[in-house]
C-alpha cells in the first residue's frame, strides 16, 4: 500500500476530495453556462463569515456556516431575480462583506487563527469522518436533484426565458441550485479552502469545454479533470507539505494551460 | 375568447383560420412615468404570419414579452388558448456560451428529451447533419434554424421571433424565411418583429405597426407606407425616401 494511504487523515481527505470533484464541476457546468461563475466565490466568502462565527461562539464552524451560507445564497438569488441590484454587484457586495465579517470574527476568536487559515486555503489534516458522511449525503442530494431536473436546469442555464415559457419552475430551481452550491461550498472548505473553491468550479468546466461537443461531454470531462486535480493536489500537499487547496487549483490550472497548448 | 378583434385600422386577417390563439385586450404598461404600451388590442389566429414593425423604443419586444407572460402588464388582459409557444429572442449570446452544448441537446430541450422528435425537427430545417455539432460553431443563420427546430420539436402552435435575421447574410435570410412560410402553411402562427420593413411586407399575411399603441393592423397590401413609415422612422426614413426619389428623377 502506498505510504500516502497508510494515514487515516489522508484517506479521508482523498474520499472527501473525490466527492467534491464529482459535485463541483457538475454544478459548475450549469453555473458557468449561465454566466454565474463567481457565485461560488461569493458564497465561499459568506461561508467564511459563518466559520468565523462558529469559531467565536465555540460551535462547530461548519454547522454554523451551512445555514449562514444557504441564507446568503437565497439572498443572492432573490436580488438577482428581482433585479434589485445587478447580479455582478450583488456578488461583489456579498463577497467583500462576507470576508470582512469573517476576518473580524476570526480576530475576535482568540487562538483560532491557525484553524481559520485552514478554511481559507484548505488542509489535508482536518477532514473528519463526520465531514465525509455529511459530504456523502450532500453529494447524493445534489446528484438526485440534478438528475431528476437535468433537462429543466439545462434549459434554464442556456435560455431562461424559454424555460419559463415551457412551464418549468424556473425561480424555484434557481433557488435550489443556489442553495446546493452553498451547501457544497461549505463542505468543500476543509479541502479546497474558501479562497480557492471557485477555481475548482470554473477551471475544469472551461478546460473541458475546449474539447467537448456537448454539455454532457463537458460535465464528464470536467469531472475527470477535477478528480485528477484533486488527487494530484492532495498527493502534492502530502509530500511537499503545501496547502491542499493551492495544490489542487494549481493542478487544475496546469491542465488548463496544457489544453491551451493542445488547442490554441 | 372572442374570435375577432378590431382596432381603428384593423381588417380581418386574410389567410387565417378563425381559431384564436392569443387575445390581447387593452394592454397597457407603465414603468415609472413612461407609458411603454398604451391600450394595445389584437388577436393572433392560427396560421397567420404577422409582421410586427415599429421604431426603436416602440414597445415591440415588451409587447412580445407580455404576450409570452414574461412581462407583467399594468392594465388590460392577455388570454392564451391552450397552446404551445416557441420563442426565438433577438439573436445574441444565448447559446454562444463558454460551455459547450450540442445542436441535438438544444433541440431536445424542445422535445423534452425525445431524440426521434428532435431529429425529425432538425431534418425539417435541413440541419440533421449538424446534430452532433456544437451550436456555437454554426453560422448565425444555422443557429436560428436550430432554434426553429427546437420550437418545432416542442410542437409549438405559435412561433414568436424577435428580429431573428439581424446580422445574418442575405442567402441565409432567404432560407430562413422559406422555413417560416412552410410553418405557416402547416397552421403554425408566426409573429415576427423586424426592422426590415420591405421584407416584412412581402412575407407576412398581416402587419401590425406599433408605436406604443397600434397605428395599423391589417394586410400588408393595404399598409400605407407613406402614411406610417415617416412617422415610424422619422427624418432618417424621409431622407431615404428623398434619395430614392432623386434616383428615380435621374
Amino acid at each position: 500500500m502506498p505510504e500516502i494511504l497508510q494515514y487515516g487523515f489522508m484517506v479521508r481527505a482523498l474520499i472527501a476530495g473525490l466527492l467534491i470533484a464529482l459535485t463541483i464541476p457538475l454544478m459548475g457546468s450549469f453555473l458557468v453556462a449561465r454566466r454565474y461563475s463567481l457565485i461560488a466565490d461569493s458564497l465561499a466568502h459568506v461561508s467564511l463569515a459563518g466559520i468565523g462565527a462558529g469559531l467565536l461562539l465555540g460551535f462547530s464552524p461548519v454547522l454554523v456556516a451551512v445555514p449562514v451560507t444557504i441564507a446568503g445564497s437565497l439572498l443572492l438569488e432573490y436580488l438577482r431575480q428581482n433585479k434589485r441590484i445587478s447580479g455582478e454587484a450583488s456578488l461583489a457586495i456579498l463577497m467583500s462583506g462576507g470576508l470582512a465579517i469573517a476576518v473580524v470574527l476570526a480576530n475576535l476568536a482568540r487562538g483560532a487563527r491557525t484553524d481559520f487559515s485552514s478554511y481559507l486555503f484548505g488542509s489535508i489534516t482536518t477532514t473528519s469522518m463526520s465531514d465525509i458522511v455529511t459530504l456523502l449525503i450532500a453529494t447524493v442530494i445534489v446528484l438526485l436533484v440534478i438528475g431528476s431536473n437535468y433537462r429543466a436546469l439545462l434549459h434554464i442555464a442556456f435560455d431562461e426565458s424559454s424555460a419559463r415559457i415551457a412551464g418549468y419552475k424556473v425561480s424555484l430551481l434557481n433557488y435550489v441550485l443556489a442553495a446546493m452550491t452553498a451547501l457544497i461550498v461549505v463542505l468543500s472548505l476543509r479541502i479546497v479552502g474558501g479562497l480557492l473553491i471557485s477555481a475548482l468550479l470554473v477551471i475544469p468546466v472551461i478546460t473541458a469545454s475546449r474539447f467537448a461537443k456537448s454539455f454532457m461531454q463537458t460535465v464528464i470531462i470536467a469531472m475527470v479533470i477535477a478528480v485528477i486535480a484533486v488527487v494530484v493536489g492532495l498527493v502534492l500537499a502530502f509530500y511537499v507539505g503545501i496547502a491542499a487547496g493551492g495544490a489542487i487549483v494549481i493542478s487544475a490550472l496546469a491542465m488548463f494551460i496544457v489544453s491551451l497548448l493542445l488547442k490554441p | 375568447m372572442s374570435s375577432a378583434k378590431t382596432s381603428p385600422t384593423s381588417v380581418p386577417p386574410l389567410h387565417a383560420s378563425s381559431h384564436v390563439l392569443i387575445d390581447a385586450d387593452d394592454v397597457s404598461l407603465v414603468i415609472g412615468d413612461t407609458k411603454i404600451l398604451d391600450e394595445v388590442s389584437f388577436c393572433i389566429h392560427s396560421g397567420e404570419f404577422i409582421g410586427l414593425i415599429g421604431p426603436n423604443g416602440a414597445g415591440k419586444t415588451t409587447l412580445l414579452k407580455a404576450v409570452l407572460g414574461l412581462q407583467p402588464i399594468s392594465n388590460g388582459t392577455i388570454e392564451r388558448a391552450k397552446s404551445t409557444i416557441g420563442y426565438i429572442p433577438q439573436r445574441g449570446s444565448m447559446y454562444d456560451s463558454q460551455v459547450a452544448i450540442s445542436v441535438m441537446e438544444v433541440v431536445q430541450l424542445g422535445s423534452r428529451g425525445d431524440k426521434k422528435v428532435a431529429l425529425a425537427a432538425l431534418k425539417e430545417v435541413k440541419m440533421a447533419d449538424s446534430a452532433g455539432q456544437r451550436i456555437s460553431e454554426l453560422s448565425g443563420g444555422q443557429q436560428q434554424r436550430v432554434l426553429i427546430a427546437k420550437a418545432l420539436a416542442s410542437k409549438s402552435d405559435i412561433l414568436i421571433l424577435d428580429e431573428p435575421t439581424t446580422g445574418i447574410d442575405e442567402r441565409s435570410q432567404d432560407e430562413f424565411y422559406a422555413i417560416l412560410k412552410k410553418l405557416r402553411s402547416r397552421g403554425i402562427a408566426v409573429v415576427m418583429v423586424s426592422h426590415d420593413v420591405d421584407t416584412v411586407l412581402t412575407l407576412v399575411s398581416r402587419v401590425i405597426c406599433l408605436n406604443r399603441t397600434i397605428l395599423y393592423d391589417g394586410p400588408p397590401e393595404h399598409f400605407e407606407a407613406d402614411r406610417y413609415l415617416p412617422r415610424l422612422y422619422g427624418r432618417q426614413h424621409r431622407l431615404l425616401h428623398h434619395d430614392h426619389k432623386s434616383e428615380g428623377d435621374n
